[in-house]
Order: C-alpha cells, then sequence, then structure tokens
C-alpha cells in the first residue's frame, strides 16, 4: 500500500482476527515439518554417496527452518482476519501474498467445518464457506472451536434464508 | 412420444428409437475395427475359418443388447436415463439443473433421421458413463425435447427474469429437409473464407504433431528404423545443403499443417449459424456431424472474446460465452463464434451481450507501475537465460542464438502485455483484456458475479498493485483483473457491486497508513 495523498476509497481489513492460538499451531505445524524435512534430507544425503552432506549444510537448514517458524506464522497471524456482516462474508488471508475476498451471503452454497487433527489439539476448527465459483471459497483457518461451531449455525441460517440455487 | 404425457408424474419409461438398431451394431463394429483386422490377420495366419465372423458378430450383439437395455423418462419434473446390462446406470436429473441441450448427429445418424439428445448439467464430472445422453431420437421429437427441457427449466427457476430478450420472432418450427435450423433468423451465418484462419490456430499443429508421433510409433513398430539405411540418406542428402533442406522441410511442414487445419476447421464448422429464438441462442454447425448448442439466455453470463496471437496479426478472433453452471471442461458447448475475422466476432458479441460498449469501449490501461511489472517479470528470466548461454558461447557459436533471442522476445512480449491491460465497466458488464500470446477480454455481466477476490503480493503491494478477481459460476470460474491500481480495483469492484463492497471501504485518510480497527478476538459478532 502506498501513501498516495489521495482520498480514493480503499478496503478496509475484516474486523476479527483469529485465535491467538492458530499462531501457536502453525509455529508447532512448521518446526514439526521443518524438523521432518531436515531429517529425512540427511538420512537421503547419508545413504546417497553422491551427495557429501557437510556440518554447514545442516546448520543452515536449521537456521532456515528456525526463521520461518519465528517470521511466517507471526506474519500470518498478522493478516488473517474474518468479519461476517448482514450481508456478506469478508476474509484476509495469506502473509506473502495476501488476498481479501467478499462474498455475499445471498451466494453462499456450502459451510464446512473442518478439525484436523493438529488443529483438534489446539483447540481450533477450520471454517470455508464455498460459492458456486470454484474460485470462490473464503477459508478462515485458525478459529476457536466455539466460535467456528456458532459462526457455521449463523451462517448456514442466512444462507438458507435464501431463495433459488445461489448461482 | 417424446414429450412428457403427464407435466406432473413421472412418465412411463421409453425405448430410444428402433431405428438404433441399426447404428449401434455400426458404432460398435467402427470402435472394434482394430481388434477385427487383429482377429482377421491372426484368423488367416492360423488357417481357421470361422473365427472372423464371430469377431463380427460380438459388436453386432453389443449393439442389439445397448438398445434393449437402454431406457429413458422425462416427467415429474426430471430426466432419467437407465442403462447398462451387467452394470446397471440410472441417471437422474432435476429439469430445473438442466443448463444446456446440445443435440449432435453423426453421418450414420443423419442418414437415418436420428439425433443424439445431449442433456448438459452443471456436474463436475467427466466420466463418460456419467453424462445424460439421449442417443437416439427422431430429430423432429428431439427438438421438440429440447424445447421442452428448456422451458421447463426456466419455469423452475424462481429468479429468472421475465421479460422476452431480444427482438426476435418467436419459433416457427419448420424444418427443411436433413437439417434443423434455428427458428430465428441467424444473427451469423458460415463463410468459408474464414477457414482462412484456421492455420493460425493450435488445433493444426496439434493435428501433425499427432500424425508425426502416430507415423513415427507406427515405423517403429514394424521395424522401419533398423530397415532405413542411414548411409544411402546421407549420400542423397549431401547434394543438397543443409540449410535448404531443412527450409524445404519447414516448408512442407507448414503447408501439411495448414491443409489439415484448414480441412478440420472446415469439417467442424460447415454451415455455423448463430441465432437467438425462444429465449435462447441456438448453434449449429458440422459438415459430417452436425452439431447444435442451445444456450438458455438466463444462464449467459457473458462473453470471451479470444485473440491468439496468430489469430491477432491476421486480424482475427473467436468469441465463447461465460455460461453459468458450465464449467472450463466443457468448453466445445460454450463456443460462439470459430475462428473468424473481428468485425464478424465483435457484431457477434454486441448481438450476445445485447449491448455495444463492452466490446467496443476503450479501455482503461493499468498505468506505469503495471508496465514495469510487465517489463521485470518477462526480462528477469530472460537475462538469466543470457546470463547462462554467455560462458557457454565461447565453446560453440550457436549459443549467441538464444543469448541474443532471448531478451529480445522477452521485450516484444512484455511491451505487447502491458499495451494488452485494461478493464472498464460499462453496460453492466465488468470488462477485463490482458495477454499476449494468448489475450483475452473477458466480459462478465455484473448480476453473474458471486464474490471478489484481491489478491497482492509483496512486490504487488509495493507497487501499490492488485490482482482484482470477480468469481463467476461459469467458464473458468473467474474473471481476473491483473495487475490494476488498488484504487481503480476497488472503484470498479464498488461500481460493478455496490451493495457487496461499499460496506467494506472506508476513506483513506491524508496521512495514515491504514485505519485501525478493533483487533481483539471477538466475543460476539455484527
Amino acid at each position: 500500500m502506498t501513501d498516495a495523498p489521495t482520498t480514493s476509497p480503499l478496503l478496509r481489513e475484516p474486523r476479527h482476527r483469529v485465535s491467538p492460538r492458530a499462531r501457536l499451531m502453525w509455529q508447532v505445524t512448521a518446526l514439526v515439518e521443518g524438523a521432518v524435512t531436515i531429517v529425512v534430507l540427511l538420512l537421503v544425503g547419508l545413504a546417497v554417496d553422491a551427495v557429501d552432506v557437510r556440518w554447514w549444510m545442516v546448520v543452515a537448514a536449521v537456521a532456515a527452518v528456525l526463521g520461518w517458524v519465528a517470521v511466517v506464522p507471526q506474519w500470518r497471524y498478522a493478516v488473517h482476519r474474518w468479519e461476517v456482516t448482514e450481508t456478506a462474508v469478508h476474509t484476509q488471508t495469506g502473509w506473502w501474498a495476501r488476498e481479501q475476498r467478499i462474498a455475499p451471503l445471498s451466494r453462499i452454497q456450502t459451510v464446512d467445518r473442518a478439525e484436523g487433527a493438529v488443529a483438534r489439539l489446539f483447540g481450533l476448527a477450520t471454517v470455508t464457506v464455498t460459492t458456486a465459483s470454484a474460485a470462490g471459497a473464503l477459508e478462515i483457518d485458525g478459529l476457536d472451536r466455539r466460535q467456528a461451531v456458532a459462526l457455521v449455525a449463523e451462517l448456514t441460517a442466512r444462507a438458507d434464508a435464501v431463495e433459488g440455487d445461489a448461482t | 412420444m417424446t414429450e412428457p404425457q403427464d407435466p406432473h408424474g413421472p412418465g412411463d419409461w421409453q425405448r430410444l428409437d428402433p431405428r438404433m438398431l441399426l447404428v449401434h451394431p455400426v458404432q460398435e463394429t467402427v470402435r472394434l475395427l482394430p481388434v477385427l483386422l487383429g482377429l482377421l490377420v491372426a484368423g488367416t495366419a492360423s488357417g481357421a475359418r470361422g473365427w472372423q465372423l464371430l469377431g463380427l458378430v460380438i459388436p453386432v450383439v453389443v449393439g442389439l443388447l445397448r438398445y434393449w437395455t437402454t431406457s429413458y423418462r422425462v416427467g415429474g419434473g426430471r430426466v432419467e436415463l437407465r442403462r447398462g446390462l451387467l452394470e446397471r446406470h440410472v441417471l437422474s436429473t432435476p429439469v430445473d439443473r438442466v443448463r444446456t441441450v446440445d443435440l449432435t448427429a453423426s453421418p450414420v445418424h443423419r442418414l437415418l433421421g436420428l439425433v443424439t439428445v445431449r442433456v448438459g448439467t452443471g456436474t463436475a464430472s467427466t466420466d463418460g458413463d456419467e453424462r445424460l445422453d439421449l442417443d437416439g431420437l427422431p430429430a423432429a421429437d428431439a427438438r421438440r425435447l429440447r424445447e421442452d427441457l428448456l422451458r421447463a427449466a426456466r419455469a423452475a427457476r424462481p429468479d429468472d427474469p421475465d421479460e422476452p430478450s431480444g427482438p426476435h420472432d418467436p419459433d416457427n418450427p419448420d424444418d427443411p429437409g436433413r437439417g434443423p435450423v434455428p427458428a430465428a433468423p441467424p444473427v451469423l451465418t458460415f463463410d468459408p473464407t474464414w477457414a482462412r484462419f484456421a492455420p493460425l490456430t493450435s488445433t493444426g499443429l496439434v493435428i501433425v504433431a499427432g500424425l508425426v508421433g502416430g507415423t513415427v510409433q507406427l515405423l517403429d513398430a514394424l521395424g522401419g528404423f533398423r530397415r532405413v539405411d542411414a548411409g544411402s540418406w546421407a549420400e542423397r542428402v549431401a547434394g543438397v545443403p543443409v540449410l535448404l533442406a531443412g527450409a524445404g522441410a519447414l516448408v512442407g511442414l507448414a503447408v501439411a499443417t495448414s491443409v489439415l487445419a484448414v480441412t478440420g476447421y472446415l469439417v467442424a464448422n460447415w454451415g455455423f449459424t448463430l441465432g437467438h429464438a425462444d429465449r435462447a441462442w441456438h448453434l449449429r454447425r458440422g459438415l459430417l456431424t452436425t452439431r447444435e448448442t442451445s444456450l438458455d439466455d438466463a444462464r449467459l453470463a457473458g462473453v470471451t472474446l479470444g485473440e491468439p496471437l496468430g489469430l491477432r496479426l491476421a486480424g482475427g478472433g473467436r468469441l465463447a460465452a461465460i455460461v453459468t453452471g458450465l464449467g472450463d471442461g466443457q468448453e466445445s458447448s460454450s463456443v460462439l463464434v470459430p475462428p473468424a475475422p473481428r468485425a464478424v466476432v465483435g457484431s457477434a458479441a454486441r448481438a450476445v451481450l445485447g449491448a455495444a460498449g463492452p466490446v467496443d469501449v476503450p479501455l482503461r490501461p493499468h498505468g506505469p507501475a503495471a508496465t514495469r511489472r510487465r517489463w521485470t517479470r518477462a526480462l528477469l528470466p530472460a537475462l538469466l537465460v543470457t546470463a547462462a548461454c554467455l560462458p557457454l558461447a565461447t565453446g560453440s557459436a550457436w549459443w549467441w542464438l538464444p543469448a541474443v533471442a532471448a531478451p529480445l522476445v522477452a521485450a516484444a512480449l512484455a511491451a505487447d502485455r502491458a499495451r494488452g491491460l485494461g478493464h472498464a465497466l460499462v453496460d453492466g458488464y465488468v470488462v477485463s483484456r490482458y495477454g499476449s500470446l494468448y489475450r483475452r477480454r473477458h466480459v462478465l455481466a455484473v448480476g453473474a458475479v458471486i464474490g471478489w477476490n484481491i489478491r497482492a503480493t509483496w512486490f504487488q503491494r509495493r507497487a501499490g498493485l492488485v490482482t482484482l478477481v470477480a468469481t463467476t459460476a461459469g467458464g473458468r470460474q473467474a474473471v481476473a483483473v491483473l495487475d490494476v491500481p488498488e484504487a481503480d480495483a476497488l472503484a470498479l469492484a464498488a461500481r460493478a457491486s455496490p451493495a457487496l463492497v461499499e460496506p467494506f471501504l472506508y476513506d483513506r485518510p491524508a496521512t495514515g497508513r491504514s485505519a485501525q480497527w478493533p483487533t481483539s478476538t471477538p466475543s460476539s459478532r455484527t
């Protein structure tokens, strides 16, 4: 976003952040994934003679994973937001590439609440709102579970109130 | 006979036209032809007589069984198709889910006056077993069934605008002779000279690639390569300079491609007509196998004017419809105009949209930042290629070719891509154009937009650009406005869907970076 002195309207961010526990979940997930990747690479490197594994390679890989764990989940938590108004769902996701999605409640096709194994450990859930367009699904990752249940109920009720097949 | 007897209860299960008893065995024989030939060769070689006849009996029996095991019914708000001997399939779809009704007729069908009715629903399934094909109805019945289905589908939808659109006559169901004709005066009729555009599309290349691949495989299978004596070829070619031989081969290939492409184009599009009747667009084409497609007005969300580089340079283009509920995989159902002169494509687009603006209006360019982005994105990889080639150039002079060509091609591409960028909101349509090798101008009705995505990478944010995406339930599922200045993007979205987007806008304070909103996790939602 540039600071050009203009008064043209801008899109505001959605009001609500996701649960702070999501940050922790993303950190743990990234750490585990990174550790597994390093171990697998290390084993392959040791098994294959052609690759000469040096200690600094391992250090670099560990540093990269730690850097990722320190920065990306934090960044993602700062970006991830959501909001449901009387007429629309509004989400913001991503970190490097940031994406805001707006869909009217009247065009909602399905509302889906998913709890992965890891998400359950943290009491979190993902709510996915789909529209009739394959390019238009809105996903809210890292919601508090009770909040997710209430949100799904609310969205379903509102989508039911609309006639037609929402295409 | 094909009409639902009682619109409220399901009709009786009916067989398809008995003349299919002639069609199915022929089709099965053709399909099994390689196997049959193999049997014939094997039988003759082994000296056993009579086995070859068995080879003919199988497809005939299969064909007959197909007829006896297939039945369909229309009524009670559903279309149902039952088929299969060992594995029974019962396909059933509510009439209000019917998006398109296609009529196709292969040469055999046409000889017998039959038509295949393909009922298109919004299904994402590409499995042939799950298509609702009524293969083999008398042509007149098929056309009546199509009208019934489209009318029933319309009546079942409450959100359908009631006014009849377009200044077209109500249909008069007279069909002279062999072919079905759109009832209204056609908006567009075929001109064989359009075939000159055929070699400029990729279809010709695909045909040649297929032929070359097939020939090579055949030669390989027959052990041909081992028999070709490389030495004698080298002697024969030695008299001719290599470059000349290469050029000759290229010209030969180009001519072959062109001939094949033109032939393919004429076979596919002969007798092309586009007309409007009974609140739907009707399209018909085909020299041997005729194809009739109907696109319901209420489902027509917009059009895409496609201009691949070759067509664009020759002053041509093509037109496809964005049909709600019809995905990208069903492209053949959404063709509106095959490759044709730009003026023809333009007038067809104006007629289909009912407005001239989206086709003619000059688009709002995306400004210097977007242009810069096109250049960096094209030039950086090209310069990497150059950097990689330069060290090799000391070894062989040929490496200079990619080293110099890559940046030049990239520069041309970047300039053209930058020139292509543009958007507009006119006559109730969102218009977006982008691309160079395949330039597209998407025109999407505002009412068909079911959501907005605004996406920006870190680089884009630094440049003040976003990629705005209007999602829709048809075609490629989305229309992107590439690298548009953020303010322009929001203005476009807000003007197109004010009720949806405006509540999320704020007027930027002259100094602040972004507005502050309560950021705690909420205990209650609005």
